[in-house]
């Protein structure tokens, strides 16, 4: 469970203060599909940010998983991610120099596994999302929501509990984002917790709940999607 | 290391810049550790021991220009004068100085005749008076007495029946023994025997550059020549004052000659490995220098590698690397760049010091030394590295999502 209530999270360069979230409040529960959209600039991906514990939030309680993130130093918040949490990047943000497997790979170094338990995640995962016969290609050998998938598996192998994805099919032509959608209903439907920024209306209607980000304030909670609408009737 | 494999494959795929590098780590390991070597060869050089009590002895030369001269009597005169001088241990004529770079050089044979294998060394003539004059250690055997020295006409061609060698010629001499040396006839000019009677333990040959220059043998002459050195040592401490004293008193006890070039065995010494200073200064310059471009472009590569890295950095870190993890990643990265230098670098010094073997006669490269090298270099890199290192360490996790 992922509960924020009051972050504030203030940007301050040299002679400008952005604030850029303001009393932010926020429940996701566990198994949820959660999109986030809003207009440019309203700190969605600041949000993402503070959510994935890869920015730290100016006050406020953010607890994760019962735990209070605001007590957490550096090296606490960098476990934790690699616990926790998977990321899914707009840019896909794959390591050029290193083929799918190695990739896949990254995170499960740092969890400490051996090599078995790593290979058997690798393989697991890449077969999840399709790509177990390209594990010696290059990311640049590979289409783009091709490669998004393999970040999908990177994010999946540590058997992360949140799925924080920031325009996860920004990079993709409609064809390719509704596939990665898929995949990433299907990911939900075996127990992961997804939390996804988009820009994209009729995607964000696909997840069970649609939140929107407005000059740094959720102003609307609750937006039951028309599938769920579906599943109810 | 965590990610040493996923290391080694990356830079597999940017071989280019870590392969110029370890190529200036190797030409670094290269040069340095035979420069450091050829500094060593000079330092020891320069470390070995003259035999002479350096630190209170020096000389002049006498030079005789008047007709009818009585080289013999005046000898006899000055040296009871300087021998009689308040402070002065003892004094000899002497044709020539150690370490001062000019002098003479003879052969000694095991048997008379042409075409035997002579070893050659350094002559010094002396009277009883040198080793006490010189500072020398006898080791073995006996001095010369008063009764054994002869009187030596310019470009006289025969020779004394005695002569004290050093322990290194004599071990050159009798391999097996030196020690027996003593009392053995050897023979001079191919057929004159001579008898060793003493052993040294050191007194080096003129020429500092020569490969025999441990090899010296005392005879004993007292030369009648227009031109010779007197060699003179004093008490602790009273060189400097009696310098002046005694030059004066030659000079004025006889108006029939000059007096000239008064100097001390200190400089002396110093004079004749002058070249080698300056060389020693010159290679420790290059190795610093040649030390620093590496190590500086060891941080322009990590800094423009970090740079070009840095969404990828962030990623790393939002997928759970800690700050020690990058740091160590760029570390270890530096470590294997080393590690191929180095091997290369082994290499390359090897074959360097073979060639400077064979070609300028120097003795091989110790194990010791490439070791130092390989070490030196790897705490050169890792040093480099850590700003840069540190730099990618600090790179925000949020770079993940914030750069395109
Ligand atoms: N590092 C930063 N320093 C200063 N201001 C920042 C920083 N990051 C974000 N901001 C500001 O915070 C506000 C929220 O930014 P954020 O990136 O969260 O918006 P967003 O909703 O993700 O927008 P978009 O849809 O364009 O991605 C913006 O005004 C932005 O300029
Ligand atoms: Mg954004």
């Amino acid at each position: 469970m992922l509960v924020m209530k009051n972050i504030n999270k203030i940007f301050q360069t040299a002679d400008i203060q952005t604030h850029a979230l303001r009393d932010f409040c926020l429940q996701v529960n566990e198994g949820d599909f959660v999109s986030v959209t809003g207009p440019s600039g309203s700190g969605k991906t600041t949000f993402l940010n503070i959510a994935g514990l890869l920015e730290t939030y100016t006050d406020g309680e953010f607890l994760l998983d019962g735990e209070d993130v605001g007590t957490l130093n550096d090296n606490g918040r960098s476990r934790m991610r690699n616990q926790k949490i998977g990321f899914i990047f707009q840019g896909f943000n794959l390591i050029p120099d290193l083929n799918l497997y190695d990739n896949v790979d990254v995170p499960l170094r740092y969890r400490g596994f051996n090599a078995k338990e790593r290979k058997r995640r690798i393989e697991e995962n890449l077969e999840r999302v399709g790509l177990a016969s390209r594990m010696k290609h290059l990311p640049s050998q590979l289409s783009g929501g091709q490669q998004q998938r393999v970040a999908i598996a990177r994010a999946l192998a540590t058997d992360p509990r949140f799925l924080l994805a920031d325009e996860p099919t920004g990079n993709l032509d409609s064809e390719m984002a509704k596939g990665v959608l898929t995949l990433l209903e299907e990911i939900n439907q075996q127990g992961t917790t997804i939390i996804m920024v988009t820009h994209d209306a009729e995607l964000a209607q696909r997840a069970k709940r649609t939140i929107q980000v407005k000059d740094g304030r959720v102003s609307e909670l609750e937006i039951v999607s028309p599938q769920m609408n579906q599943a109810i009737a | 290391m965590l990610e040493t494999g996923l290391i080694l494959r990356a830079l597999a795929r940017n071989k280019i810049g870590a392969l110029l590098i370890a190529l200036q780590i190797a030409l670094t390991m290269t040069i340095m550790v035979n420069a450091i070597f050829m500094i060593q060869d000079r330092q020891h050089q320069m470390q070995r021991d003259s035999g002479l009590d350096e630190a209170n002895t020096f000389y002049l030369t006498n030079t005789v220009f008047g007709q009818d001269y009585n080289i013999q009597a005046h000898l006899q005169t000055d040296l009871h004068m300087i021998r009689n001088t308040p402070g002065v241990i003892d004094a000899i004529q002497i044709n020539a100085v150690p370490l001062s770079s000019s002098g003479w050089s003879m052969a000694l044979q095991h048997e008379p005749g042409e075409d035997k294998d002579a070893v050659g060394s350094a002559i010094y003539m002396v009277d009883e008076h040198a080793i006490n004059s010189m500072g020398l250690e006898l080791i073995a055997g006996i001095n010369f007495t008063q009764e054994d020295i002869e009187l030596r006409k310019d470009g006289q061609s025969t020779w004394p029946a005695k002569t004290i060698i050093t322990k290194a010629f004599a071990e050159n001499l009798y391999p097996d023994d030196w020690q027996s040396a003593v009392g053995k006839t050897v023979y001079i000019s191919q057929t004159q025997p001579m008898q060793i009677i003493g052993i040294v333990k050191a007194l080096q040959a003129p020429w500092n550059g020569w490969n025999g220059v441990e090899r010296s043998m005392l005879v004993p002459f007292h030369r009648e020549s227009k031109g010779s050195y007197y060699f003179i040592r004093t008490e602790e401490g009273r060189r400097d004052a009696l310098m002046p004293i005694i030059e004066k008193a030659l000079a004025e006890s006889d108006k029939e000659r000059i007096i000239r070039r008064v100097t001390t065995v200190e400089d002396t010494r110093k004079r004749s490995y002058r070249q080698h200073n300056a060389t020693n200064k010159i290679l420790t310059t290059v190795v610093i220098t040649l030390t620093l471009i590496t190590g500086f472009g060891i941080v322009g590569l990590a800094i423009f590698s970090i740079n070009r890295r840095t969404k990828q950095i962030g990623t790393r870190r939002a997928l759970g690397a800690t700050k020690r993890q990058i740091m160590s990643y760029f570390m270890m990265e530096n470590f294997i760049i080393s590690a191929i230098g180095n091997v290369i670098g082994c290499i390359g010094a090897v074959g360097l010091n073979m060639w400077l073997v064979s070609t300028f006669n120097l003795s091989p490269i110790s194990f010791e030394l490439i070791a130092f090298g390989v070490v030196a270099l790897f705490i050169v890199g890792q040093l480099a590295v850590l700003y840069p290192a540190r730099k990618a360490a600090m790179i925000a996790p949020a770079t993940a999502t914030r750069t395109i």
